[in-house]
């Protein structure tokens, strides 16, 4: 599918605390998509989106919100890694002639759902309750995100070395990229004291190490090459894309410290006919810092275990031999789940920042997408038409 | 709804009902193919080996190592407001699977990965026994 298809539009949600329902977020996110490509509602005729995990037939309720009709729609389940695969299914479903125009997207409310009010925050875990663990975790107090994270974390520093002073690297080098983005979240400097010094979540991940709990959303809109010429937006071709997918589990073998990233990137690459030495700006899935070290080496950026020299060279930031999250990640942008990664991969290869925010002359990007029970990943590679 | 201020018990299924069963005896009871002897735990339908589908619940040593582990400091439940810091692990079983559970009887700046580990059986409340890990020499 090299070359065949690209992105035409996309946009964001407002981005935060907004208060806001997710429809109404990723509603938002698509019109301004659809705006920012030079079409009209009526010309989208498929719809692929994430729901929420407590809607049903979600995309649906998007078809609804915007007032159409379409010929191919659906919603996926694969966590953080659906984004990256909506995409790609996009791809798919204008290959066998099933649609034209797809609009893909994905919206959440985690802080007003569990911080907006006094009852919300009671509501710790972002998936329903009767779809959390019952045994084999909540007796043994294995609660949330950075727990599952930090055991890989963990295993990382035991095989590799790896210490907080890396993991912290990171967390600061895309703090650095969010002060120069004034739709990030987060709006102050981010020191290595400040980082080591801050309260422990699960350790070894303490407060700067986990990712934002944000309300946003976002969309891209893909089309035929052919028709991305007519329109208003210097198209962003999608050059390869690849899944893959550990799905015996997180704690099975090396599956903790070798992600799903390796076997989805290295498809990703062959569809593309790129390597890692192509690409110009990483848009890594940064649930946790540990986990972008340990995809940077899945991608080839480095040797597997040299994760944390690598981002202590400086190697991520703007300017750098790899600048990664340049909006600032869900780290210190927002926490979109992966589709703000996407977002941020089409703007770069615009070239629409101004020089301080523009990862200079960039011709390729690599997107990943991580989740599903943190073993199921989604790679996407763009370029420049 | 549950009590979020006691401390969570265990809901087995129809399927893990006699591993905790053999628990509350202070024995660690897993599937064991009968083909091939792989264990099987969490149960599945076939051996994950040999795709045989006999099984015999059978004793564990109860010996194994630390994989990776983790310390809470926040408290994600109120009934463990109490128990932080506390250390999740998993233990990598000498006869295979891999179980999430908690290591005690030990200062936690003293807990790394490998260190070999033993079952110990721990009165989570009502008497109600679940299984964690010390530290074996």
């Amino acid at each position: 599918m090299r070359d065949k298809y690209a992105i035409v539009g996309t946009a964001t949600s407002d981005l935060g605390r907004t208060g806001k329902d997710s429809l109404y977020l990723l509603e938002q996110a698509m019109r301004r998509a659809i705006d920012d490509a030079g079409l009209k509602v009526s010309d989208i005729d498929g719809i692929v989106s994430r729901g929420a995990d407590d809607i049903y037939t979600h995309h649906q309720r998007i078809g609804a919100r915007l007032g159409i009709d379409v010929r191919f729609s659906t919603s996926l389940d694969n966590g953080g890694a659906s984004q990256i695969l909506a995409v790609a299914l996009a791809c798919m479903a204008i290959d066998a002639g099933l649609a034209t125009t797809v609009i893909t997207g994905y919206g959440r409310n985690s802080w007003t759902r569990t911080h907006a009010t006094e009852g919300s925050r009671t509501q710790m875990e972002l998936v329903p309750d009767d779809q959390l663990p019952k045994e084999f975790a909540p007796e043994y107090g294995y609660f949330g995100a950075p727990g599952t994270h930090a055991l890989g974390a963990q295993r990382h520093m035991y095989e590799f070395g790896t210490k907080r002073e890396h993991f912290g690297r990171v967390a600061m080098a895309f703090r650095e990229h969010a002060l120069r983005n004034p739709n990030a979240v987060m709006k102050k400097p981010l020191t290595m004291d400040d980082y080591l010094n801050a309260r422990m979540v699960v350790e070894p991940y303490g407060l700067y190490d986990c990712s934002l709990v944000s309300d946003g959303a976002g969309a891209v809109i893909v089309t035929s090459v052919e028709r991305a010429k007519t329109l208003k937006q210097p198209p962003v071709v999608i050059k390869g894309f690849g899944t893959f997918n550990n799905t015996r589990g997180w704690l099975v073998e090396d599956h903790m410290i070798r992600l799903a990233a390796k076997q989805s990137g290295e498809q990703a690459y062959k569809m593309a006919g790129l390597s890692a030495q192509d690409v110009s700006t990483a848009q890594i899935y940064d649930c946790f810092t540990g986990m972008v070290v340990a995809q940077l080496e899945d991608y080839g950026f480095c040797k597997k275990g040299e994760g944390g020299p690598f981002v202590a060279s400086g190697a991520l930031e703007l300017g750098g031999a790899l600048p990664t999250n340049t909006s600032g990640g869900q780290l210190s942008e927002a926490h979109v789940e992966g589709m703000l990664q996407i977002v941020e991969g089409v703007r770069q290869l615009r070239h629409q920042y101004e020089p301080a925010r523009q990862v200079k002359d960039a011709q390729i990007a690599l997107v990943s997408g991580h989740g599903g029970n943190t073993v199921c990943h989604s790679s996407l590679l763009l370029g420049r038409a | 709804m549950n009590d979020r201020t006691l401390l969570p018990l265990p809901q087995p299924s129809i399927e893990t009902q006699p591993f905790w069963a053999g628990v509350q005896e202070r024995k660690l009871l897993m599937p064991k193919c009968d083909a091939c002897g792989t264990i099987s735990f969490p149960p599945t339908v076939a051996c994950g080996t040999c795709e045989k589908t006999a099984f015999t619940w059978t004793e564990m040593s109860g010996h194994g190592k630390i994989y990776s582990f983790v310390v809470y400091h926040r408290v994600y439940h109120p009934a463990f407001k109490d128990k932080v810091p506390y250390v999740v692990a998993v233990v990598q079983l000498d006869e295979g699977p891999r179980i999430i559970s908690n290591i005690v009887n030990l200062p936690i700046a003293e807990v790394t990965c490998e260190m070999p580990v033993r079952v110990v059986y721990d009165d989570q409340r009502d008497g109600y026994l679940i299984p964690k890990f010390e530290r074996r020499s």
